[in-house]
């Protein structure tokens, strides 16, 4: 069964008529269900105003100088469509696994979830997979075939490389030139004061971000015992350690890391979402956009 | 000083190696994860690699500590300050005392002026027992029950003190060394640090053993412990002695042997019963009247004059009707001395019909021809009417293992050569109480009998042979050994008899592979080589003689000695009953011929008091056993399928009736200090002050200092699962 197969079953039974909505309104001409508050051309006339020097004649509203011989220019509200950038880190740490399915398996089907959803009621959805350096760069798209090439590319993804988001957010957030919507898929198992500036470097290009970050239960629980080996894959040196003596000091070290992810993230207005690879993606979406 | 109580649990402390051990293998056993979050343990390790290392190292140190402190409590260690001073001085007693009450309850304890010993050694006793406190623990070894299953150590001082009470003295004779070394061992079994061995005696020197330095080196040795041990720990026990002042030497006359004047006793012959009576005082000659019964009646009395320090021996001739057993008694009439207990003896003798041997001569012949036909003729000539020796010869080769059955002695004339079956056959013979005489000649093969009749000094022959020599000038037999009871028909006065008894050719032997103290020689040549030499083996006795038993070798057969020799070694060679019949206080009656097992046998002492029986084994046969027999006496036991009762005999030891003194300084001489001597209650209880204890036992501290550590690893333990996190949940 293909991913999209899998999106489609599990996310339509479970989601109904459930829609996404950006918090802002992004900066669309195309109609769609979001509302621009830039006003200018669009099907949906709202009122007139007065001329003023500089406006574009062809706004100008013929038939009231015809009755009235007066200047007026009319406006239209426009509908435009969400541009959303799905961000997928597919940095090594994200190969981790401590059950069958790994965080990017994990992260992967949530972004496809979250683009069928986007897609579905016609906003564009784009891609972007990275690790320390973007690897592939879909930008929005709102057919379905367009999505089918997003779900391509995320069937091809394989955990690799270190994680360094912050550069490529700062990339990614220079290309993005258009209000959108980023969504940022990672377990965030970065220096968290950079990736947090280059987050407020992307809510300030006007981009709002969410961000949903996954994460193996055993990676917060720390359930070893006796002796273990520990081998990085992201290229770590190995750490042999005591897990009933060390669990402790993680546990502390990995709260002070999500401490401050969360705090960062409610100062820069960005929802954070936590989710487990052993909870239901359902449950997880639900959870999401029933937060807005 | 700190001393362990319980150094046995010394490999306890390797226990402290466990959680080392545990450490390693732990880190061994690694398992290998595919990590995600490495950042966050590199983070960790950044901040606390130190903190954790520390925290191993004291986590490992503290369960080390913990269990060194648990392994050093179970040793028991004792905090001593003790000064180590002895001989008379206070005594410094450890934190509890273990004490081993050594009671010399032998013969020579009866006796006494105005008290018996015994009963003084009682109140120093229970003078010492006033001296111990509640939890000091006590032991009570007899002399007269050494040998006994060890008991465990009481404490219960009081009842200890009940039993001393009621303590009576009995027959057993004295061995110091022995009740030390008992003594010693049983301090093994007692736990408390403050080690003292108490010896109740009676101030007698009979059984110090003195003469037998080996026993006391050994005893000193294990007395001494450790270097720097000090006196009065458990490695080297603190010697008290309690006895009687002494009052110097004291008078006694006592019966201290009865025997007969041949090995052999037969039936109708006159035999001579030899009582032999001591007396130990030194004042002067005692008059005595000895008299003596056989199988309880009356046969004979005498009257003879003791010389002081001197013995005397009274002689009777008496006829045993017929073969048996019998029982001799002799006693001092109208006499009471110190000790009544050596003023009566009793001997069990076995009157034979005649002895039954078998000769083996090396070659096929008659007469006087060849290897045993000389002594042949000396055991039974034709004019012997007395029918003393059973004699069958029979030349090597028609000589069997099922023959051995029907003899008590069996004679190896100059045998070449013995099927091994023989050897084995014969060796089985001697240790199950038989006597073989060896005589070797010309024919003997040295490599032979080396390689199978003496193996190395395991097999029959009482020792190899080096070799044949015949020196140019025959040497004469020198030496003999006139103790010997082989020599009982020889005196000083006829020991020129064998000065003209020239030995041409005879065996070295060569003694080396045996203890010189198993080889007993009978006869020497005037160059000192043995001629005849017994060895015990087994239960039972070989006699070597190194020349031919004909003339081949010697004129010893054309000698007037020969005859009351061969026919000495014969007897004595025949004249052991087994199982022994004259017994030591403590002995039991032990008779193996129990034809009958379902027929009742019973036993009684001379007053008519039935022993108890048992039916057990000896010797791999079966046999009826009797209780221990503690009082001297006659004792008989009937066995319903033999027409006559067998007699037994159980005396005390003669060293007992010396009741020679033994002044402190003798005692003292036999320790190296340590050894406190005291010899009344007054100054038992002025120098054991139970206040006086100087050291305390450590365990509770190491145990209360384990817990304590156990209480540290656990907030450890638990610091460590928790520190860091504030118990937050992730």
């Amino acid at each position: 069964m293909s991913l999209l197969q899998t999106v489609q079953q599990e996310v339509i039974e479970r989601l109904g008529n459930l829609s996404i909505t950006a918090r802002q309104a992004v900066e669309s001409v195309l109609a769609g269900q979001h509302r621009s508050v830039r006003r200018g051309l669009s099907v949906e006339f709202v009122g007139h105003r007065e001329y003023q020097p500089g406006d574009d004649l062809r706004h100008l509203d013929w038939l009231v100088w015809a009755r009235s011989d007066r200047y007026d220019i009319r406006q239209y509200e426009e509908e435009t469509k969400l541009r959303a950038t799905i961000l997928l880190d597919v940095s090594g740490s994200m190969g981790y696994a401590f059950g069958p399915q790994t965080k990017l398996d994990y992260a992967r089907s949530l972004a496809a979830a979250l683009g069928f959803l986007m897609i579905r009621q016609s906003d564009a959805v784009g891609l972007v997979t990275c690790d320390t350096a973007i690897r592939e760069f879909l930008p929005p798209g709102s057919t379905m075939a367009h999505f089918l090439n997003v779900l391509a590319a995320l069937e091809k993804v394989r955990p690799g490389g270190e994680t360094s988001l912050a550069a490529v957010l700062d990339e990614i957030a220079e290309r993005l030139t258009r209000r959108g919507l980023v969504i940022l898929i990672t377990d965030a198992f970065d220096d968290p004061a950079a990736f947090l500036k280059s987050i407020q470097f992307l809510r300030y290009r006007k981009q709002e971000v969410r961000l949903f970050q996954v994460l193996d239960p055993q990676e917060q629980l720390f359930p070893f015992r006796g002796m273990i080996e520990f081998i990085g894959l992201e290229h770590e040196p190995r750490l042999r350690l005591d897990g009933d003596r060390v669990r402790a000091h993680y546990q502390a070290v990995f709260q002070q890391h999500q401490d401050r992810l969360a705090t960062g993230c409610h100062a820069a207005c960005v929802q954070l979402e936590t989710c487990r690879t052993n909870e239901e993606l359902s449950t997880v979406l639900i959870r999401a956009l029933a937060m807005r | 000083m700190i001393e362990f109580l319980n150094p046995i649990l010394f490999g306890g402390l390797l226990a402290l190696s466990a959680p080392v051990i545990i450490h390693l293998l732990h880190r061994r056993k690694i398992k290998q994860v595919d990590w995600g979050a490495m950042r966050f343990l590199l983070e960790m390790l950044a901040k606390r690699r130190r903190r954790l290392v520390l925290d191993e190292i004291l986590l490992l140190l503290v369960r080390v500590l913990t269990i060194a402190c648990v392994a050093i409590a179970m040793l028991r260690p004792a905090l001593n300050r003790h000064n180590g001073r002895g001989n008379g001085a206070a005594i410094s007693r450890q934190g509890r005392t273990a004490a081993v009450l050594l009671v010399d309850d032998s013969v020579s304890s009866r006796a006494g002026r105005a008290q018996p010993a015994f009963d003084i050694m009682k109140k120093l006793g229970l003078a010492y027992l006033d001296s111990l406190a509640p939890g000091d623990e006590v032991s009570l070894l007899l002399m007269s029950q050494l040998g006994t299953p060890p008991s465990d150590p009481l404490f219960d001082v009081e009842g200890i003190k009940s039993f001393v009470s009621a303590l009576k003295p009995s027959y057993a004779s004295t061995d110091i060394p022995a009740l030390m070394d008992a003594g010693l061992n049983q301090l093994k079994r007692h736990i408390n640090p403050g080690a003292e061995l108490v010896l109740l005696t009676d101030g007698r020197k009979d059984g110090w053993r003195e003469e037998d330095k080996v026993r006391w080196d050994d005893l000193r040795e294990r007395l001494r412990g450790p270097k720097n041990a000090p006196v009065g720990s458990r490695q080297r026990p603190q010697v008290i002695v309690l006895s009687p002042a002494s009052v110097g030497r004291e008078e006694n006359l006592g019966i201290t042997a009865i025997g007969m004047d041949r090995s052999l006793v037969s039936a109708g012959s006159p035999a001579g019963i030899r009582v032999t009576v001591s007396n130990f005082g030194i004042q002067g000659s005692r008059e005595v009247t000895v008299q003596i019964a056989v199988n309880g009646e009356a046969a004979g009395s005498k009257h003879i004059e003791v010389p002081a320090a001197g013995q005397e021996v009274a002689g009777f001739a008496y006829t045993f009707p017929e073969p048996g057993s019998y029982a001799v008694e002799a006693s001092l009439a109208d006499h009471q001395d110190l000790l009544a207990a050596d003023d009566r003896r009793a001997v069990s003798i076995q009157v034979e019909s005649s002895l039954p041997v078998l000769l083996v001569d090396g070659l096929a012949s008659q007469g006087l021809e060849n290897k045993l036909g000389f002594l042949q003729y000396a055991l039974a000539p034709e004019t012997d009417h007395s029918g003393a020796f059973k004699v069958t010869r029979i030349p090597l080769v028609q000589f069997t293992a099922s023959m051995l059955q029907d003899y008590r002695v069996v004679v190896l004339g100059d045998a070449r050569v013995l099927e091994p079956a023989m050897v084995d056959a014969l060796e089985r013979f001697v240790v199950a109480g038989g006597g073989i005489l060896v005589g070797l000649g010309p024919d003997s093969d040295r490599e032979l009998i080396n390689r199978y009749w003496a193996r190395n000094g395991e097999g029959f022959l009482p020792c190899p042979l080096a070799g044949a020599v015949t020196p140019p000038t025959a040497p004469v037999p020198a030496a003999i050994n006139l103790g010997s009871p082989v020599f009982s028909g020889f005196g000083p006065k006829n020991d020129e008899a064998w000065k003209a008894a020239k030995v041409r050719s005879y065996f070295k032997l060569d003694a080396r592979q045996v203890k010189a103290s198993d080889l007993d020689p009978l006869l020497t040549l005037d160059n000192e080589d043995l001629l005849v030499a017994e060895r015990r083996r087994g239960l039972g006795l070989v006699t070597l003689v190194a020349t031919s038993l004909n003339a081949d070798w010697t004129d010893l057969p054309l000698q007037a000695a020969y005859v009351p020799l061969v026919r000495g070694i014969v007897g004595h060679l025949g004249s052991f009953i087994i199982p022994p019949r004259n017994l030591e206080p403590g002995g039991q009656i032990v008779y193996a011929r129990v034809k009958d097992p379902a027929k009742a046998m019973r036993a009684e002492d001379a007053s008519g008091k039935p022993l108890k029986l048992t039916l057990g084994a000896w010797e791999g046969r079966d046999a009826v056993i009797s209780e221990p027999l503690m009082e001297p006496g006659v004792f008989v036991l009937h066995d319903p399928t033999e027409p006559k009762p067998i007699y037994y005999a159980v005396a005390v030891s003669a060293a007992e009736s010396a009741l020679a003194p033994v002044n402190d300084r003798e005692m003292a001489g036999n320790f190296e200090g340590g050894l406190s001597i005291f010899h009344t209650p007054e100054q038992v209880a002025a120098s054991l002050d139970p206040a006086r204890r100087l050291s305390v036992e450590l365990w509770k501290w190491f145990l209360a200092a384990a817990l304590g550590l156990m209480f540290v690893e656990a907030w450890l333990t638990r610091r460590e699962a928790t520190s860091g996190s504030g118990n937050r949940a992730v």
